[in-house]
C-alpha cells in the first residue's frame, strides 16, 4: 500500500526514469545556466525600462509624495504587465528550442528502439521528455516570482491577473512543447523543427484567424469589424488573443471581456488540444521506436520506402532514376542540388502554388476593401516578406557547416583539394539560393505594385540595398557561427541571438541611456539601423497611391529622430549597407580562417 | 613514403601522441594496431592534414604535411572511421562530386567513377541514394571515394569495422589488389587477424607511444615464435617422449599441454630436425610436428600493457 502510494506520488507511472535522466543531462549543460542568467538580465532590463518610463521621467512635482505613490502603483502595473508579456512571448520559444531534438536525438542515436526493449512505454517517453523541459521552464517562471511579489507591494495589480497570466503562459508552453515533440519525430535537423513549429503556430494562431476575420468582415460588410461570436471563438482558442485581452482587462476594466472567467475555459481548451497532440505523438513515437528496433523504416515517402526495401535485401530497379552531372564548382553544385524544401519536386510546386494563391487572395480581399492604395498595406506586406526572408537567412546560414559536421561529412570534404575560399563562397551561394524564393516574392511584390501605381519606384533601390546587406551580413554571421560551433542548434541560436541583441536589446539599452541623459533623439536613432525599421520607413514613405506618383525630391520618410528626404534616407541606408556588408565580409573571412580548426571536436 | 619524426599531439594536458617515429616505404601495407584511444586515429588525421600536431614533423612523399596541405591532399586518400554521407546524393553523384572536388576534369570523371565503382563492386548501386546503402556498401563506397583521385597513399581508419566476415574478406582482397597497383596503405584495425595476412609492416601503439614497429618477421623474432615447436605423439607415449626430449641440449623448455608437447628451442627452428630424429630413434610414433603459428592477438597482448589514455 505504502509502496503504491509512493509510486503514485513519485510520478514514475507518468514519466518513468526518462524524467530523471533528462534532468541529469540538463544539469550538466552549461547553456542552461547561461540561459537562466540571460533571462534574468533581460527581465531586469525590461523592468528598468518600464520603471524609468513611468517613474523617473514622468512629469510631476519634485517631492510630491502622493503623486509618486500613485505613479508607483502605475509603474507596478506596467512592470507586472511587461514581465507577464515577456514570459508569455519567450517561454514558448524556449520550449520549442529545448524540445526540438527531444525525439530525433533518440532516433538518430538509435536509443529509441532500445528504450522499447525496457518496461518503459512510449507515453512515459513523451511525458518524461515534455515534463522535464517544462519543469526547467517553470523554474524560470519561478525565478521571477520574488520580483513580482516585490512589485505587487506597489499596489494596483489584482491576483486574478497574475493567476490567469501564469495559466495562459503554462498552457501555451504545454501546447507548443507537445507540438515540437511531435515534429521532432520526423525532423532530424533542429532548426527545421524550430521553423516548422513556429510556422504551424503562426498559421494556427496568426494567419488563419486573421484571414477568417478579414473574410468575415468583407462578407458581412460590418464596418465595426468581426462579429462578437468570432471574437469569443478567438478568445477561447487563440493564446495570443487571450493574453492580449487579459492584459487589456487589467489595464482597462471597461473592456467587453472583463469580469468573466474566460481564461479558465481557454486554458481547458488549450489543454485539450495539447492532449490531442500528445496522443498523436505517443502513437507515432511507439511506431517509430518499434520500427527502429525491428530494423524497419517508418517513413511514408518514396525514398524511405525504397530504403526499407533495400534493408530487406530487395534489389531495386534504378534504371529510371536520374543522375545529375556535376557542373562547375562541386560544392556550389551540391548546394544547388539540395532541395529548398525537403520533399519531392511535386510537393515543392504545390507549396509554392498555395503560397502564391493565398497571397493573391489577400491582395484581392484588400482590393475589395480599398486598402491596396494605403501606405500601411505596403509597409505590412514588405515587412512580412522581409521578416520571413530574414528569419530564413538567419536560420539557414547558421546551418551550412554544422549540418556537415553533424552528418560527419565535414572531414571528408576538407580532405579534398578544395580550398577554404572555395568552400566558403560555395556555402554562401548555397544560403543565398535557398533564401532566393522569399526575396523573389518580395521583389515580385515591389515591382508589381510599382507598375500598378501603389508604390513609388524610388523605393526599389533602398529596398534592394537593405536586402543585399542582409544577405551579406547574415551569410557572414551564419557561416562564422556555423564554423565555430559543433551543433546546428547552438549556431542557429547564436545567429538569432545576435539579431535580437542588435535590433532589440541594444535599442532598448540606448533608449534607456537616452532618457537618462536627456538625449532621447540621439540615442533613439539607433533604432534606424534595424532593417525592419528601414523597410518600414521606405515602404511607408513611398507606399500608397498618394506617394507613388510624387517626384523623388518631394518624398519624405519617417525615421526615429525626424523626417528625412529621399536622398538623405538613401545615403543613410547606403552607409548602413556598407557597415553591415563589411562586418559580413569580415566574418566570412573569419569563418574561412576557422574552417580547419576543431574539425573533430 | 610516409615518415614521422617525434610526432606529438596534446589535447589539453592529455598526450594523445608522444614522439611517434614511423617509416613506411612506398608500396607497403602498414598495419596500425592499438587499443581504443591509443592515438591511431590522431596520427592518421595529422597525416591527412586534418589535425595539427603539437610538435614533431610528418612527411608524405618527402613533403611536410603542415606546409603542403593541398599537395598532400591530392596525394592521399583518407577514409575516416565513420562514413560521412550526403543525404540527397546518389552513389554516382556522390563519387562524381568528390571527383570534381579533387579537380578531375569533367570529361574524365564519368569513366573514373565507373572504374572505381567496378573496382569496389558497386556498379549495381550507382543510382541508389547514398544514405540508403547498408553498412558494408557504405564502407565500399568510402573506399571508392578515396580511390577517386588515384592517390599514391591510402590512409584507412578501421575500414573493416562493423562488416560481416564475407565483406571483410572482400575488403582484404581489395586491399591486396590496391597493393598490387603500387599504393602505399596505412590501415588501422581492431581485427588483428585481418592485418596479419596483408600487412608488410606493423606498428603497435599504446598510450600515444609506439611500442613496436617492424615487419611480421620482426614480431616473430620478438615473440620467440620461431623457436617454438608443438609435437603430438601417440597415446601413452607422451611421458617417454618428454624424457627423451629432455636430453637434447638445444631445447630450452618443455611444456605438456593436453595431447601436445610445447617445446622452446634455444635458438631458431633450424634445430627442429633433432626433435624428430630423437623421437624416431626412441620408437615414438609421431603424429605431428609443427612450428607454432604467429598470432597477432598474442603479440598484441604481449607487447602492450593494457594501458588506456
Amino acid at each position: 500500500m505504502i509502496e503504491t502510494t509512493k509510486k503514485i506520488i513519485s510520478f514514475e507511472w507518468l514519466t518513468g526514469p526518462i524524467f530523471g535522466k533528462e534532468l541529469r543531462i540538463s544539469s550538466r549543460r552549461k547553456r542552461n545556466y547561461i540561459l537562466r542568467t540571460v533571462y534574468l538580465l533581460l527581465m531586469m532590463l525590461f523592468v528598468v525600462l518600464v520603471w524609468n518610463a513611468t517613474m523617473v521621467f514622468s512629469p510631476g512635482k519634485a517631492g510630491d509624495y502622493t503623486y509618486i505613490a500613485s505613479r508607483m502603483a502605475e509603474a507596478g502595473k506596467y512592470i507586472i504587465t511587461t514581465i507577464t508579456i515577456f514570459q508569455f512571448c519567450t517561454m514558448p520559444i524556449l520550449a520549442i528550442i529545448m524540445l526540438c531534438t527531444s525525439i530525433s536525438d533518440e532516433i538518430y542515436n538509435k536509443t529509441l528502439g532500445v528504450l522499447m526493449t525496457t518496461p518503459i512505454n512510449s507515453f512515459q517517453i513523451v511525458m518524461g521528455k515534455l515534463l522535464s523541459k517544462i519543469l526547467q521552464i517553470v523554474l524560470l517562471l519561478a525565478i521571477s516570482l520574488p520580483l513580482m511579489a516585490v512589485v505587487r507591494v506597489f499596489g494596483g495589480i489584482p491576483w486574478i491577473y497574475l493567476l490567469s497570466s501564469l495559466c495562459l503562459t503554462l498552457t501555451t508552453i504545454l501546447f507548443t512543447g507537445s507540438l515540437t515533440i511531435l515534429f521532432s519525430i520526423s525532423g532530424r535537423k533542429s532548426y527545421a523543427v524550430i521553423l516548422k513549429t513556429i510556422a504551424v503556430l503562426a498559421i494556427l494562431f496568426g494567419f488563419i484567424p486573421a484571414l477568417i476575420a478579414v473574410i468575415a468582415r468583407s462578407i458581412l460588410s460590418d464596418p465595426d469589424g468581426p462579429p462578437q461570436l468570432f471574437m469569443a471563438c478567438l478568445y477561447y482558442t487563440n493564446p495570443l488573443f487571450a493574453m492580449h485581452i487579459n492584459v487589456i482587462n487589467m489595464l482597462e476594466v471597461s473592456f467587453p471581456f472583463s469580469g468573466g472567467l474566460y481564461w479558465p475555459v481557454h486554458c481547458i481548451i488549450m489543454l485539450g488540444m495539447t492532449l490531442a497532440v500528445l496522443a498523436i505523438t505517443v502513437k507515432r513515437v511507439r511506431k517509430t521506436a518499434l520500427a527502429q528496433i525491428t530494423g524497419q523504416e517508418t517513413g511514408t515517402t518514396k525514398k524511405k520506402k525504397k530504403n526499407a526495401l533495400l534493408n530487406d535485401g530487395a534489389e531495386l530497379d534504378y534504371s529510371n532514376a536520374t543522375i545529375r552531372s556535376v557542373k562547375g564548382c562541386p560544392l556550389v553544385w551540391k548546394e544547388l542540388r539540395t532541395p529548398i524544401i525537403k520533399g519531392s519536386r511535386k510537393t515543392n510546386i504545390i507549396a509554392l502554388a498555395i503560397t502564391i494563391t493565398v497571397l493573391l487572395i489577400t491582395y484581392v480581399i484588400n482590393h475589395v476593401q480599398d486598402a491596396l492604395d494605403e501606405s500601411i498595406f505596403q509597409e505590412f506586406y514588405i515587412n512580412v516578406f522581409a521578416i520571413i526572408g530574414l528569419v530564413t537567412s538567419i536560420a539557414l546560414s547558421a546551418t551550412t557547416i554544422t549540418t556537415e559536421k553533424e552528418s560527419r561529412s565535414w572531414p571528408i570534404l576538407l580532405a579534398t583539394t578544395m580550398t577554404d575560399r572555395q568552400i566558403i563562397i560555395a556555402k554562401a551561394i548555397g544560403v543565398f539560393r535557398r533564401c532566393l524564393p522569399i526575396w523573389l516574392l518580395l521583389f515580385g511584390h515591389v515591382i508589381l505594385f510599382i507598375f500598378i501605381g501603389y508604390l513609388n519606384k524610388a523605393s526599389f533601390i533602398p529596398i534592394f540595398l537593405i536586402i543585399t546587406y542582409l544577405i551579406i551580413f547574415f551569410s557572414g554571421t551564419g557561416l562564422y557561427f556555423s564554423s565555430r560551433f559543433k551543433r546546428t542548434t547552438t549556431s542557429v541560436c547564436a545567429n538569432f541571438g545576435l539579431a535580437i541583441i542588435l535590433w532589440l536589446i541594444l535599442p532598448i539599452i540606448f533608449t534607456i541611456i537616452g532618457e537618462i541623459t536627456h538625449k532621447q533623439t540621439r540615442f533613439s536613432s539607433f533604432n534606424n539601423i534595424n532593417p525592419v525599421v528601414q523597410i518600414s520607413s521606405i515602404a511607408n514613405g513611398a507606399g500608397g497611391s498618394r506617394h507613388s506618383m510624387e517626384s523623388f525630391s518631394r518624398l519624405r520618410f519617417n525615421w526615429s529622430g525626424g523626417k528625412k528626404s529621399y536622398s538623405d534616407s538613401l545615403v543613410f541606408i547606403s552607409t548602413t549597407a556598407v557597415c553591415y556588408s563589411s562586418i559580413g565580409i569580415f566574418l566570412l573571412w573569419r569563418a574561412k580562417a576557422r574552417l580547419r580548426k576543431n574539425i573533430f571536436n | 613514403m610516409i615518415e614521422t619524426k617525434n610526432l606529438t599531439k596534446y589535447y589539453g594536458s592529455l598526450a594523445a601522441l608522444q614522439n611517434l617515429d614511423l617509416h613506411i616505404g612506398a608500396g607497403e601495407i602498414f598495419g596500425f594496431i592499438g587499443p581504443n584511444g591509443a592515438g591511431k586515429t590522431t596520427s592518421m588525421r595529422i597525416l591527412a592534414t586534418l589535425l595539427d600536431q603539437t610538435s614533431g614533423t610528418a612527411f608524405i612523399d618527402g613533403m611536410n604535411v603542415n606546409k603542403n596541405g593541398k599537395k598532400i591532399r591530392k596525394l592521399v586518400g583518407y577514409m575516416p572511421d565513420f562514413m560521412g554521407v550526403y543525404d540527397d546524393l546518389k552513389v554516382f553523384e556522390y563519387l562524381e562530386f568528390f571527383a570534381a572536388a579533387f579537380s578531375i576534369e569533367r570529361k574524365q570523371r564519368k569513366s573514373i567513377v565507373q572504374g572505381v565503382l567496378e573496382l569496389t563492386d558497386l556498379q549495381g548501386k550507382s543510382h541508389a541514394a547514398v544514405d540508403s546503402l547498408s553498412r558494408g556498401m557504405q564502407q565500399r563506397l568510402g573506399l571508392a571515394r578515396v580511390l577517386i583521385h588515384d592517390p599514391k597513399v591510402l590512409i584507412l581508419d578501421e575500414p573493416a569495422s562493423g562488416l560481416d566476415p564475407r565483406a571483410r574478406i572482400e575488403i582484404r582482397g581489395l586491399l591486396r589488389e590496391l597493393k598490387n597497383m603500387g599504393k602505399t596503405i596505412m590501415i588501422s584495425s581492431h581485427i588483428l587477424s585481418e592485418l596479419e595476412e596483408i600487412c608488410d609492416q606493423v606498428g603497435i601503439i599504446e598510450c600515444g607511444q609506439l611500442v613496436f614497429n617492424g615487419s611480421m618477421e620482426d614480431i616473430r623474432q620478438k615473440m620467440g615464435v620461431n623457436r617454438k615447436v608443438r609435437v603430438q605423439v601417440a597415446d601413452g607415449q607422451k611421458d617417454i617422449a618428454v624424457k627423451l626430449l629432455n636430453n637434447i641440449e638445444d631445447i630450452e623448455n618443455i611444456n605438456t599441454e593436453n595431447s601436445h608437447i610445447a617445446i622452446t628451442l634455444r635458438e631458431t627452428k633450424k634445430n627442429e630436425g633433432i626433435i624428430a630424429k630423437t623421437l624416431v630413434n626412441g620408437d615414438i610414433n609421431i603424429i605431428s610436428i609443427e612450428p607454432e603459428q604467429l598470432n597477432l592477438d598474442d603479440a598484441f597482448l604481449h607487447l602492450t600493457k593494457g594501458l588506456v589514455n
